[in-house]
């Protein structure tokens, strides 16, 4: 241990920023470089973990009817095993190379937010640790990693380990929101001078296209995890069909987020492919224009797609089509990047490195996921593959094939700018051909298996022609890839210790992170090369052929907003999906009359009233803004003030209003339309709770003059989001009040 | 009447949109001459008939609602960009006061116009009046130009910056789409005009229903549906264009001072 | 001894005309791919033949893209999605057209085993399904707990069956024969073992083993046999299961009225054998734990009459 300790101090990563002990130092820096290393080592930890699932879902499932795990075990394992890889292995390993890179390759000190980004890292080790924590408290989930209702509700899944999921979940989707308001933040405000957005290597546009996409999805699934936790632990049935609700429901709103998130992981995949195939091909990428246009069209589509995941449960020919049409259509800007990658190496001068191997065996293996996704697309051949190892064998393919090949590429080419040594070339190269035969074995197979008629997530199978051997090959492949992954931790470790000095730029790359040392000082540059074009430092190792400049007169190029406010509208993206999703939920569970309480137990007068407040307090807020840009001090706090208790007596009411009902004995569970009426209020009255926490905040800091000392946007930042709460209450109001009325 | 028979037979050309749509064009020719930008507005009147003039229009008049919303989006997002796209590159597009031109202004007449007329009742009043109808058209048509004007104003600096127009698309998109949703999937009826039994002027009815399968509820899913996935693809389109725009800004030589 | 199935990849021996249209896209999408991917990985071949780097070797012409091959390599995808789309439509329709009015078969999906109704003629079975050859029988699937999934490879597509929304499927099959079928939407602890037999049968057989599903179970004969029916009247096997002219009412476990005709039992985990039977009845989860049949703790003298009696019901 004091081995490796001395290893990684001599590759200058555990250099001391101040005298303190380098635990401590690691545990609290709020430096991105570190930080992007302990989620890459967070999601090391985890890929170990949910690769021993995997080896004991393939144990289980290398012989028919094999008794080696009971059902039970089983179904825990392969739910946790497809959990921690998605959100405790591929999201954390992703996050953390774009945290370390992004401000790198922009030319910044730093993060926008770096405290934020730290709080968002810990929310990582917390979330698995929420997770895995089921297993001492009465056994893990056992639902699979999309958790279907009923299957997930409590009749079915009485135990806690369902709440634990979606309680880690939550934190994590936390996390994953945060990381990506503060990459838009970066981005747009951190960049230098002149790295303008048109020069953006494609690694970080690719990582600023997903951050929005994240922004959008994760919401959607915290709004989908909270409703089935409501049902769960207070009797409501928002996806129970006995008291009203929908099973299909929950796939909606978990797919609208599921298929987004399978492109959160899959862009920055494509943006390492993009860095490295250029530089080990010698030769720019084949079309920037299209490469980074194409992403744009994939982050739009992948929203427009997610019912092909529900082609079977009966949603009918017509919709379904619509469906079909667009999950084709996301098959074109794909098929672009494939091609621009296969066409970058043409001309170029090929070599061989590691980082290079693993990218191209990912983009081959990503060419059949991608045509293996066209055929699900096809409603009709769906029907036929869609739950068998077909639809396994494709996503693996996406996840490992893609994805984790990806990240190995990342890790073997970056590693040396994180720690100042290269990794061991022939060690690599031994990782590479055991993880590709291992991959390919475990995984081609599975495709003919599902053709075979076998169904995904069974514990064992009869004993058919042909199942028992396919399995075997299967399992004999897996057990090739744990070789190959613990070839590469070796790898990783015996490097830190005796690796070979890598210099500044052991790759002759072209983008600025390879403009600094290995590893990079604290404020990570010294000085920066003239930026002109997409490849700063070919143009200062080629000034007799450098590339085209890209012009900075367009006017996005310069523009650069204000950070706080940035990071504000961008969690306001970020609500609007949570609140759009509780509001359509509302809507749908409101859809037909039913027994029970109704909006006619409700008070529009009284709360009528009590918005108008709320209301108003938009208007104080205003005039409190007006107030500090004019300069008067005290006139300002006297708004704050009166907007905070606006706020309050809006919060007063509403408390007053779900007083009035639970004592005519109306609860959460009564029927759907409480349950949505509570959730959709309670969940809004949540965020005025937290608006007039922050305003208080503000309050606070006006009375001792810290907020007009300086400049301060604290009372803007948090003011946009104060008029945005008001603006969902505008729509709850509408929705929950006036719309009966309208009809 | 059977379809064949329809097709030929549904078009309206004695009405007020022929009419208008010919001093349009007359009116343009008078002010601009017939100059480069001529075929996106003949584009603009041509999709304007289409839409107006041809059976398309005889089906939305109470027989399908998927054709009503059809008519929509080529109001308001088609013939719009069209006549934009159709003015002098000189010309500018300046507002007073100058708070109308701000993007949130064109964000809400697009966005606003979609939600607004599916209104259950108002829905219903636009087919049933024909006054309502001529207002639904015309604003939508106006309310168009407000939100295209954003994207496609002839004068650059008119127009939102390519990422500011990719999130105003984008957003758009969403918002509506978000409508199509409740449409598509809504147990109940929106627009109960086309649920119900209209004045069967064509003697088309049996046609629809039995001939083309097409129901209440399935006319229903697929107006919501038009008001997704085709109606997004129109923002996609949009967004790769401005994307190209973005990208092929001038190249300028290596030695210059950027 | 097991039910022959025989093949190999199911999906490719379609055996209705819904699965074989399936089957025939799955062709015609499938060269394409091929293509696509030959082409591509073609590409990618040539590229690592051709253009390697040499030691000393300066970097190439640094070509940064063609905005024809983009234009190419958009359009062409463009078409092949337009055609795609449109087999897919024409395949949907064709493997999945509209419901019959009336079903002729109502499948209800239980956590973990397939009840069978047929409401025209009124037979109840569980776990196995027969079906005229050459005609297609109008099915609907429904669910009484949790989602399932109706799959069989060889007739026709997957539906799920989701509680509170039936849905619909047409099952057909051209040649006689028996067909396996799972259930692919995991659905709780014992999901693997949710199987049921399709089997397909000339109109005479069909009709014979439907007057012989009709006939009320008979009373037995031999003295084992006797005290193993009143052994079951009188434990709470009736509140599960229930046996026609014996006890009809309870529809949370399969119909036993003619369960001896079946070929396996427990949904497919094992053959319908008397020694199989006896093994269950000693303890149901020994074979499939977490099935909702607990242990009785049957003596072996229960278990010989009980055996003797389940026998008869044929």
């Amino acid at each position: 241990m004091s081995e490796l300790m001395t290893g990684a101090a001599g590759a200058g990563l555990l250099t001391p920023l101040r005298r303190e002990h380098w635990a401590m130092a690691w545990i609290s820096t709020v430096d991105h470089k570190r930080i992007g290393i302990l989620y890459m080592v967070t999601a090391l930890f985890f890929f170990v973990v949910g690769g021993i699932e995997a080896m004991l879902i393939r144990l289980q499932l290398a012989v028919p009817r094999n008794g080696f795990l009971s059902p039970d075990t089983y179904n825990q394992v392969f739910t946790m095993h497809g959990t921690t890889m998605i959100f405790l292995v591929a999201m954390p390993a992703l996050f953390g190379l774009a945290n370390y890179l992004v401000p790198l390759q922009i030319g910044a000190r730093d993060m926008a937010f770096p405290r934020l980004n730290a709080f968002s890292f810990w929310l990582v080790p917390f979330g698995g640790l929420l997770l895995h924590f089921s297993l001492l408290a009465g056994g893990a989930p056992a639902v699979g990693w999309f958790s279907y209702a009923p299957l997930s509700e409590t009749p079915y899944s009485p135990q806690p380990g369902v709440d634990y999921w979606a309680l880690a979940l939550l934190v994590l989707g936390i996390g994953s929101v945060g990381t990506s308001i503060n990459l838009i933040a970066t981005v747009l405000t951190q960049r230098a001078k002149s790295m303008t957005l048109r020069r953006l290597p494609l690694f970080s546009w690719m990582v600023f296209v997903n951050s929005f996409l994240v922004i959008l999805a994760l919401p959607v699934l915290n709004a989908a995890l909270v409703m089935l936790l409501i049902d769960r632990l207070l009797n409501a049935h928002f996806f129970l069909p006995p008291g009203g609700g929908s099973a299909i429901l929950w796939q909606h709103i978990f797919w609208a987020f599921g298929h987004p998130e399978v492109y959160i992981v899959a862009i920055p995949a494509f943006g390492i492919l993009s860095e490295v195939i250029p530089v080990f091909s010698r030769k720019p990428i084949f079309g920037y224009e299209f490469v980074a246009g194409s992403t744009v069209a994939i982050a739009f589509l992948s929203v427009l797609v997610w019912a092909h995941h529900m082609f079977t449960i009966g949603l009918g020919h017509t919709v379904d089509l619509f469906f079909v049409a667009s999950s084709m259509l996301i098959a074109i800007p794909t098929g672009v990047k494939v091609l621009a990658w296969s066409a970058t190496m043409v001309g170029g001068r090929i070599r061989l490195d590691t980082p290079m191997l693993f990218c191209i065996a990912a983009l081959v293996q990503f060419l059949l996921a991608g045509l293996t996704g066209v055929s699900l697309a096809s409603a009709a051949l769906d029907w036929q593959t869609k739950n068998s190892y077909y639809l396994v064998a494709h996503f693996h393919f996406v996840f490992v094939g893609l994805i984790v090949f990806a990240i190995l590429g990342a890790l073997h080419y970056w590693f040396p700018k994180m720690s100042g040594r290269m990794l061991s070339e022939r060690l690599g190269k031994w990782t590479f051909w055991l993880m590709t035969i291992g991959f390919n074995l475990t995984f081609i197979i599975q495709h003919f298996l599902g053709l075979a008629g076998m169904p995904r997530r069974v514990y064992t199978y009869a004993d058919l022609p042909g199942w028992g051997w396919m399995n075997m090959v299967s399992t004999l492949g897996a057990f090739v890839m744990a070789a190959a992954s613990l070839l590469f931790v070796w790898n990783l470790v015996a490097s830190l210790l005796h690796g070979k000095p890598a210099g500044d730029n052991p790759w002759n790359a072209w983008t600025l992170e390879w403009a600094t040392t290995s590893p990079p000082p604290v404020d990570n540059f010294s000085r920066l090369p003239p930026i002109r074009s997409r490849r700063p430092l070919w143009d200062d190792a080629n000034p007799d052929r450098p590339d085209p400049a890209v012009g900075t007169k367009g006017k996005a190029d310069n523009f650069v907003p204000e950070k706080n406010k940035t990071a504000v509208l961008a969690f306001i993206i970020s609500e609007t999906a949570f609140f759009g999703v509780l509001v359509l939920a509302y809507l749908f569970s409101n859809a037909t009359p039913q027994p029970g309480p109704g909006v006619r137990d409700l008070s529009m007068a009284k709360t009528g009233l009590f918005s108008l407040c709320l209301f108003a307090s938009s208007f104080t807020l205003w005039r409190s803004e007006c107030s500090l840009l004019k300069g008067s001090h005290r006139a300002m706090r006297g708004w704050l003030a009166a907007t905070i208790l606006l706020g309050g007596i809006f919060l007063g009411g509403q408390g007053l209003e779900y007083w009035t009902l639970f004592k005519g004995g109306v609860s959460v569970g009564s029927n759907l339309f409480t349950t949505a009426f509570f959730t959709l209020t309670g969940f809004h009255g949540l965020h005025v709770c937290a608006g007039l926490i922050a305003l208080l905040v503000v309050l606070g800091l006006a009375l001792t003059d810290d907020l007009t000392r300086r400049p301060s946007p604290a009372l803007k930042a948090v003011g946009l989001y104060w008029h945005f709460v008001d603006l969902v209450w505008v729509v709850v109001f509408s929705t929950v009040y006036l719309l009966p009325h309208l009809q | 009447m059977t379809t064949g028979h329809f097709v030929v037979s549904g078009w309206a050309w004695n009405g007020a949109s022929t009419t208008i749509c010919a001093v349009a064009a007359a009116l343009y020719v008078a002010v601009f001459g017939v100059g480069p930008r001529f075929g996106y507005f003949a584009a603009a009147l041509a999709v304007a008939v289409l839409t107006l003039v041809s059976p398309i229009n005889a089906l939305a008049d109470g027989y399908l609602f998927s054709a009503h919303m059809l008519q929509h989006i080529l109001l308001l997002l088609v013939v719009p960009a069209l006549l934009i796209l159709g003015l002098p590159r000189s010309l500018s597009l300046e507002v007073r006061p100058r708070v109308l031109g701000h993007p949130l202004v064109g964000w809400i007449a697009g966005v606003g116009s979609m939600w607004f007329w599916h209104v259950p009742v108002l829905c219903n009043a636009a087919v049933a009046s024909r006054p309502v109808h001529a207002l639904q058209t015309v604003s939508l048509v106006v309310l168009g130009i407000v939100f295209w004007r954003q994207i496609l104003a002839p004068r650059e600096q008119e127009r939102l910056a390519p990422p500011g127009a990719i999130l105003y698309l984008f957003s758009a998109c969403v918002a509506c789409g978000v409508l199509g949703i409740i449409i598509t999937f809504s147990p109940v009826t929106v627009c109960s005009i086309y649920a119900g039994q209209p004045a069967d002027g064509f003697g088309l009815l049996q046609t629809i229903r039995s001939g083309w399968g097409l129901t209440p509820e399935r006319d229903q899913q697929i107006g919501g549906l038009l008001m997704w996935v085709p109606m997004c693809l129109i923002y996609l389109g949009a967004i790769v264009a401005q994307i190209a725009r973005w990208y092929a800004e001038p190249v300028v030589p290596a030695t210059g001072q950027m | 001894m097991s039910p022959v199935f025989g093949t190999v990849l199911q999906v490719f021996h379609p055996n209705s005309p819904q699965a074989r249209a399936i089957f025939d896209l799955g062709v015609e999408a499938s060269v394409v791919f091929a293509a696509i991917f030959a082409i591509v990985a073609g590409i990618i071949v040539y590229a690592l033949m051709r253009f390697r780097w040499c030691e000393g070797e300066a970097d190439p012409h640094q070509f940064a893209g063609s905005r024809a091959a983009e234009i190419t390599w958009t359009a062409i995808p463009c078409v092949i999605v337009v055609a795609l789309f449109a087999l897919t439509a024409r395949t949907m329709n064709v493997s999945d057209p509209a419901p019959a009015p009336e079903p002729d078969l109502i499948v209800i999906g239980h956590q973990w085993w397939w009840e069978v109704r047929y409401p025209k003629s009124g037979v109840v079975t569980a776990n196995e399904i027969h079906i005229p050859v050459g005609r297609a029988l109008s099915v609907r699937l429904e669910s009484t707990d949790v989602l399932h999934e109706f799959w069989v490879p060889q007739l026709a597509r997957k539906m799920s069956a989701v509680p509170g929304h039936p849905n619909h499927i047409w099952i057909e099959a051209d040649k006689p024969g028996t067909y396996l079928g799972v259930c692919s939407e995991f659905c709780g602890t014992e999901h693997a073992w949710m199987h049921f037999i399709v089997i397909a049968e000339s109109q005479p057989d069909l009709e014979a083993w439907q007057r012989a599903q009709l006939r009320p179970a008979a009373r037995p004969a031999g003295a084992d046999a006797r005290r193993g029916l009143a052994f079951f009247e009188q434990t709470s096997c009736v509140t599960c299961h229930s046996i026609k002219g014996i006890d009809d009412g309870a529809r949370v476990a399969p119909d036993l009225t003619h369960f001896a005709s079946r070929l396996q039992l427990g949904a497919g985990i094992a053959e319908n054998t008397p020694g199989n039977l006896r093994r269950w009845l000693a303890d149901p989860q020994q074979i499939k734990p977490g099935a909702k049949m607990p242990d009785f703790n049957l003596t072996d003298g229960q278990l010989t009459q009980l055996v003797d009696y389940f026998e008869t019901l044929k």
